[in-house]
């Protein structure tokens, strides 16, 4: 058997940027990457954002919470219309479903996979942290549930569920992301979308709209993300502000739909470093070999699990020391709900950082869809002599501001973060020091997280 | 060939196209006006997906031009793409899904060896032909089946065992190897120490790199202060690091270098870093520059997948093909299309007499269907064998310094699939 040889097993390997999302391996930035001085960069960024803490124990209070306070813009209704979008949303969900089902078997040509990884996953969960809420105006399952809740609910939702199916939703969508063999398989994927848009209808019909706001992973996630970005509603008017102004307006959330922001970040974190040489050693397999994912199903739910579970305890542990230093008399849990948003801009900024690259790409094939929705040999967009490419990968000037950009992404995610951290404890009535001193620990696991992000950036990966 | 585009979509406008004035007289004859459906196994995710890429855009050009001259027995040619994930397991239920719900009459594409080892067995209980373009010796070695076949694409001990007479003759006969330490190292180790040792040379040292290594440096010293040749085919992310080490540690003094243009597949030559590499050696499958001799047929196969005379797509200089391998998708599709003609294919009750009629294929002289050069399709072993060509680095580009002859690629048959049964 050794006569298998396994040449292009590993040729590619280093053309890649990373694999384990449904179809995102196609870069050679990776070589570049490495001769990048990246230690460099990092140790920047980690300063950045210790430098970002230490000014903060200088800061005047009033300027700290001058840095989030929103610029109150116009007043603006438009319900009509956004339930107009909405149903060209549904729509679309349902074309996008019945192409996977009958249409093009390439993922990279087929309506389903671009839309849903490539369009919703990797650039809509980005805008919609940037910019904050457009899901509203997008939001397919509007409509569908709007239908659903005509008569009334069956049961009521239970009060003590909290948003917790949200949370398991949202780390089975993960596991199907991270471990599944074939989630941009066309007709695999239009076939949970439809059982999921299903399923969620009949949840409604049973629980009624309230099944939306604590339950249905996908509009809890989307409106999560949306606390962070820089537009929102304050007043009656929509306000612009730095990001996170919104969250920290707000109240602290249930426990549950804190452990939920937690895990976007966990997930992310995992979704990085399961790619890197590292995991796949630490697996006892060759990262030049990838074997592939059905070798590492197990594994990578292991490790999904594992990373949230560690991100939880590691994060609870930085409050509950932070807490002890400042004699914050606050439970627990209470504290967990108060810092928790301050985790979202990390998590956006893993996000954005570790998809950058493969919507740089997949983003073209999109472009080629579009460009000839059915399969017609129509040219919609004028393309009929577009290629996709991956130069910008080949060249060491592109991608030195590839990794920069992911790299700023990261770094300006701790940062926010660290602003927010401190903004919510002023709001729970700390003095400018006494939120300094008590945030150390915390401050501390930002800084470091900082680092890991950077270090996934900069990491060979081989899978 | 005038700059087009040949993506699925575009080969796929042709397929329409038969069905109207004036393409459809091309398929008027056909006993079936029913595609040909070719299941593509393309690796468009995982660690294959760079590669899949263009093995995609060379079998839509392929598919193109076969479409346009009439199809396959009067009948256009379907590419149905399924993605493999470059994943051994889903390979196989590719080739399910190939045979048993899109009943394509064949399978076709397959890079990644242990995708193609997953895949064969369900090819052979399904009897689906299964024609791979992987460069794996794991075909002719015997370890798969009789519907599984190799016609247009060299295996890779052909090629280490055809660059050892080049190498003893004029680069020197002290070789001194570096290689990943796992199964694609210890093949060109193997291979190269056996055939070099045939032309009177010998292997100094062989230094072998843990794969997760990313920098070298350290190993260099072990390299005997003898050494003509440095043999070196490390692949992975840290390549260009290793390039860059290498030339720091020797300077202008250097032995002679040797590679598998594998190490630097779909890179740029001159991309920084890589200056060292100047008046070193390469075996490349398919000169990726076009040469001062270049063929007709090189010159069609370029324009017809859209590569310009540096190997980078027509669209972006920077966006290098892997031109060394994927004419094989090319040159397969020419060969399924001409065993089908051969065996009169009409259905898949005719696989059987498909793989017959390829099996029976010997010489394939260069031609358009033949860009990379003429072959030899060995029957029993299911392999083809060809030319190789060695190039050297000048002014950042390869030029071709030596091509084989066919002679020098071949070795022994290491099984006989025509005894199995069909």
């Amino acid at each position: 058997m050794r006569a298998f040889v396994l040449k292009h097993t590993i040729v590619a390997l280093w053309m890649l940027s990373h694999g384990a999302g449904p179809a995102l391996s196609h870069a050679s930035e990776q070589g570049f990457v490495l001769l990048l001085p990246t230690d460099i960069y990092t140790n920047a960024g980690v300063t950045a954002v210790a430098a970002t803490v230490v000014l903060l124990a200088l800061l005047p209070e009033a300027l700290s919470k001058c840095l989030f306070r929103p610029l109150h813009l116009w007043p603006i209704s438009l319900k009509r219309l956004r339930f107009l979008s909405c149903t060209l949303s549904t729509c679309l969900l349902f074309w996008m479903i019945w192409r996977g089902l009958v249409g093009d078997r390439d993922p990279l040509d087929n309506p389903m996979p671009l839309l849903f990884w490539t369009v919703w996953w990797v650039a809509l969960v980005s805008l919609q942290g940037v910019f904050g809420n457009i899901w509203q105006w997008i939001d397919p399952l509007r409509v569908p549930v709007h239908l659903s809740s005509w008569s009334n609910p069956v049961f009521r939702y239970p009060a003590s569920m909290g948003y917790w199916p949200a949370a398991i939703g949202f780390l089975l969508f993960a596991g199907f992301l991270l471990a599944d063999i074939a989630p941009t398989d066309p007709n695999r994927l239009a076939l949970v979308v439809a059982f999921y848009v299903l399923a969620t209808c009949f949840a409604v019909m049973l629980f009624g709209r309230r099944w939306i706001v604590r339950a249905e992973f996908v509009s809890v996630m989307m409106r999560s993300y949306g606390r962070v970005g820089l537009f929102g509603r304050a007043r009656g008017r929509v306000s612009v502000g730095l990001w996170g102004w919104l969250a920290t307006t707000q109240t602290a959330p249930p426990l549950s739909l804190a452990v939920l922001f937690v895990l976007l970040l966990g997930t992310g974190s995992f979704d990085g470093l399961n790619e890197t040489f590292w995991w796949i050693n630490f697996l006892g397999l060759n990262p030049l070999e990838f074997p592939g994912r059905s070798f590492v199903v197990l594994p990578s739910l292991i490790g999904l699990l594992v990373s949230n579970a560690l991100l939880i305890g590691v994060f609870a542990a930085s409050l509950w020391l932070g807490a002890q230093i400042s004699n914050d008399r606050r439970s627990l849990p209470d504290l967990f709900r108060a810092f928790a948003p301050s985790i979202l801009p990390i998590a956006l900024g893993y996000h954005i950082a570790h998809y950058l690259t493969t919507f740089l790409v997949d983003g073209q094939y999109v472009l080629q869809m579009v460009d000839d929705p059915l399969g017609r040999g129509w040219h919609l967009l004028d393309l009929q002599d577009f290629f996709v490419t991956t130069g910008f990968f080949n060249r060491q000037s592109s991608v030195q501001v590839i990794w920069l950009t992911q790299a700023g992404a990261v770094v300006l995610g701790h940062i926010i973060a660290v602003l927010m951290a401190h903004r919510i404890a002023l709001r729970d009535g700390a003095t400018s020091w006494g939120a300094f001193v008590g945030q150390f620990p915390l401050a501390l696991f930002m800084i470091a997280y900082t680092f890991l992000g950077l270090w996934l950036l900069a990491t060979p990966r081989g899978a | 060939m005038t700059k087009s585009k040949t993506t699925r979509r575009a080969a796929l406008q042709t397929l329409a196209g038969a069905a109207s004035m004036p393409l459809w007289a091309r398929f008027a004859d056909a006993q079936s006006a029913e595609p040909i459906k070719i299941g593509f196994q393309v690796h468009r995710t995982g660690i294959g997906a760079a590669y899949g890429r263009w093995y995609d855009r060379t079998t839509q050009a392929a598919v193109k031009l076969i479409n346009e001259g009439g199809g396959i027995n009067g009948r256009p040619v379907e590419i149905v793409a399924e993605d493999d994930g470059t994943d051994p397991k889903r390979g196989a239920e590719v080739i399910e899904k190939f045979a048993n719900l899109h009943n394509c009459d064949v399978g076709f594409g397959t890079l990644f060896s242990h995708v193609v080892i997953g895949s064969s067995p369900r090819a052979g209980e399904l009897k689906l032909p299964y024609f791979v373009v992987s460069e794996g010796h794991h075909v002719a070695s015997g370890a798969l089946n009789r519907y599984t076949l190799q016609p247009g694409i060299t295996d890779v001990k052909s090629q280490v065992q055809a660059m050892a007479p080049y190498v003893a003759d004029n680069l020197g006969k002290k070789v001194t190897m570096i290689f990943p330490d796992f199964a694609f190292g210890h093949d060109h180790r193997d291979f190269f120490t056996a055939a070099i040792e045939a032309q009177g040379g010998e292997v100094l040292e062989q230094i072998a790199i843990p794969p997760v290594e990313t920098s070298f440096t350290k190993y260099f010293p072990n390299i005997p202060r003898d050494t003509e040749v440095l043999y070196h085919v490390m692949v992975g992310p840290a390549v260009l690091t290793f390039v860059k080490e290498l030339g720091e540690f020797f300077g202008p003094s250097r032995p002679e270098v040797f590679g598998f243009i594998d190490s630097l597949e779909a890179v740029d030559m001159t991309s920084s870093g890589l200056e060292f590499l100047e008046g070193t050696y390469f075996w490349e499958g398919n000169p990726r520059y076009a040469q001062t001799d270049q063929s007709e047929h090189d010159k069609f196969y370029r324009a017809a997948v859209g590569v310009d005379a540096n190997g980078a797509s027509i669209s972006d200089p920077a966006d290098v093909s892997t031109y060394a391998h994927m004419f094989g998708c090319w040159e397969t599709l020419h060969i399924i299309k001409a065993g089908m003609e051969a065996a009169g294919y009409q259905s898949a009750a005719d696989r059987a007499k498909l793989v017959e009629a390829v099996e029976a294929m010997g010489e394939m002289p260069e031609s358009q269907a033949h860009p990379q050069g003429a072959k030899l399709f060995n029957g029993k072993t299911h392999q083809v064998f060809g030319h190789q060509y060695i190039s050297r680095v000048e002014n950042g580009k390869l030029v071709k310094v030596h091509t084989t002859s066919i002679e020098d690629t071949l070795y022994p048959d290491e099984v006989d699939y025509t005894t199995q049964p069909l």
